[in-house]
């Protein structure tokens, strides 16, 4: 007689509620493309080609004088910074009195492949900043970057001092040379040219590829394995669906541009050593003299911490102040540490210098 | 020695392939010409293009296959050397909720860390680009087979066409920086 092999009944039970879970899946949550990703009201106040730039309508009475620009990334959207209202950077800075304008970079096409550094950084950036001079009738906006979008503000920054009073680097791509991501390998060894010649824009499947080697196992297998063990829990699958939504939604980068910034950041590394050039211009960091603040995620897997970093001590400020966060690229910005601690700090250094 | 005398043969083939695809277009091109009406006359006398294309688009496949087997063999090995590890950590069959769990939790952190040091890793990198490279090279051969069956219904190329958004590329920066100029202009009467 063979002994009984024994399955722990628990086994059976959690195997049977999984399978459950999955077929009620869909009469209890929403499809991702039902869900709106514009959470927080505003008007869409000025449109340049594909680009748009959204005005926050204010949360207080009262607000600070400087109204704030941010310059979301070119990677994904803007949605992120407005995910959902418990987790809102957008919202948490209306409700300490901030006055709030979003770039939103739109979706280029085949016919914006020209589109280059030039284009956003004088071009686009530049417009909407002086539009909101004038609407705000102030001299000076403060302007924060977001990983790739804070690329493109430090060079505005170096470019157009005059028209910035403050300056937040928000995981900024920086030092290429220094970032030991799995990104900056991938991109260390593209034939950047040839992708442009043949292809024209940067497609985001070659985005979605290189999403999909970050932590290949936890995001491709665990994380969706959790959502359907949860699917009960409507707070934990709708910040899910958000979040998954969002990361499945990323525009082309114009072609142009994306081979400026993989020869400028990653593979010759210019920015760093004030050797870049935009139409001309060079970017000199040490021309960038206001008071500017650098959050740093200690866990970011899509830009490390020391390719960020090197900003604060390049730049011309006196000054300056580098904060560092134990959470990663995503958890800086929309997560319960992004409110409880991220932002306060901010709100409150920004709002003695507005 | 052995790769020099393989590429002695691709290059032999090669000319070979390109000295019969050129004599019988020069061979046929006029009964092709007289006997080819409507869009087929256009076709015919770009046909050699396709030729020559599907010659070298062999030519980058090879290589193609080479990095791509390369890319899968480092997927491979990766799996395999991360399998061993997690069969060292956790050789027991789990018999409850709490063991799968931890085996599991083991299983993921070996595979994400063997992997993301995989992606990280110089050798990776370099196979990645050439494999990249060669798709993109693949590509341009079809794009450019596609420009002959586009000519030949008198629609334009790809290169016609990006040329033309290169022409509004710089137009709209030269209106752009005329109106700056103007607005300017306009300031600085203003202010007199």
């Amino acid at each position: 007689m063979q002994s009984e092999s024994k399955v722990d009944p628990k086994i059976i039970e959690a195997i049977l509620k999984f399978g459950k879970n999955v077929i009620e899946a869909p009469k209890l949550v929403s499809a991702p493309d039902e869900i709106s990703l514009e959470v927080t009201p505003h008007d869409i106040v000025q449109q340049m080609d594909k680009t748009r730039l959204l005005h926050y309508k204010p949360f207080t009475e009262k607000q600070h004088k400087t109204p704030l620009l941010i310059s979301y990334a070119l990677i994904n959207r803007f949605h992120i910074l407005d995910i959902q209202p418990e987790k809102s950077w957008v919202r948490n800075l209306l409700e300490q009195g901030f006055d709030i304008y979003m770039l939103d970079w739109g979706t280029p096409t085949s016919m914006d492949k020209y589109l280059d550094f030039d284009d956003y950084v004088n071009g686009y950036l530049d417009t909407y900043v002086e539009y909101i001079k004038n609407e705000s009738s102030t001299e000076k906006i403060s302007l924060q970057g977001y990983c790739t979008g804070a690329t493109i503000a430090t060079t505005y920054a170096s470019l157009h001092p005059e028209s910035v009073k403050n300056y937040i680097a928000t995981a900024p791509v920086i030092d290429g040379w220094r970032d030991t991501t799995v990104i900056s390998n991938l991109a260390k060894h593209m034939d950047v040219d040839k992708m442009v010649e043949t292809i024209g824009n940067m497609p985001p499947e070659f985005m979605y590829y290189a999403f999909s080697v970050l932590k290949p196992f936890e995001q491709g297998i665990e994380k969706y394995v959790n959502f359907f063990k949860n699917i009960e829990n409507k707070k934990f699958v709708d910040s899910f669906l958000r979040v998954e939504k969002w990361l499945g939604d990323t525009p082309p980068i114009p072609g142009e541009l994306f081979k400026q910034w993989i020869k400028d950041i990653y593979q010759d590394n210019l920015l760093i050593q004030n050797k870049m050039y935009i139409e001309g211009q060079l970017v000199d960091l040490k021309k960038i003299d206001m008071p500017i603040f650098t959050q740093v995620a200690v866990g970011d897997h899509l830009v490390s911490p020391e390719c960020s970093m090197p900003l604060h001590y390049a730049v011309g400020s006196e000054d300056k102040t580098l904060r560092m966060y134990p959470t990663g690229h995503v958890g800086m910005i929309a997560s319960s540490l992004s409110q409880k601690k991220v932002l306060p700090e901010l709100g409150q250094w920004l709002a003695e210098r507005s | 020695m052995q790769s020099e005398s393989s590429k002695d043969i691709t290059d032999y083939y090669k000319h070979l392939s390109l000295f019969w695809t050129d004599i019988i277009h020069l061979m046929s091109s006029k009964p092709q010409a007289l006997a080819s009406i409507g869009p087929m006359r256009a076709f015919a006398a770009n046909s050699k293009k396709i030729s020559t294309e599907l010659i070298e688009i062999n030519e980058d496949l090879m290589e193609f296959n080479k990095h791509l087997t390369e890319y899968y063999k480092q997927l491979a090995d990766t799996w395999t050397d991360a399998q061993k590890k997690v069969n060292l950590k956790a050789p027991e069959i789990p018999h409850d909720i709490e063991q799968i769990e931890a085996v599991k939790r083991i299983w993921i952190d070996i595979f994400d860390n063997d992997f993301t040091e995989l992606f990280d890793s110089g050798k990776f990198g370099d196979n990645y680009g050439k494999l990249v490279s060669k798709e993109l090279e693949l590509t341009k051969h079809w794009n450019n087979i596609t420009n002959v069956i586009l000519q030949s219904v008198n629609l334009p190329s790809k290169e016609e066409i990006d040329e033309v958004y290169k022409e509004m590329h710089s137009l709209k920066k030269r209106v752009g920086k005329l109106e700056l100029e103007l607005k300017k202009r306009e300031m600085k009467k203003n202010a007199e």
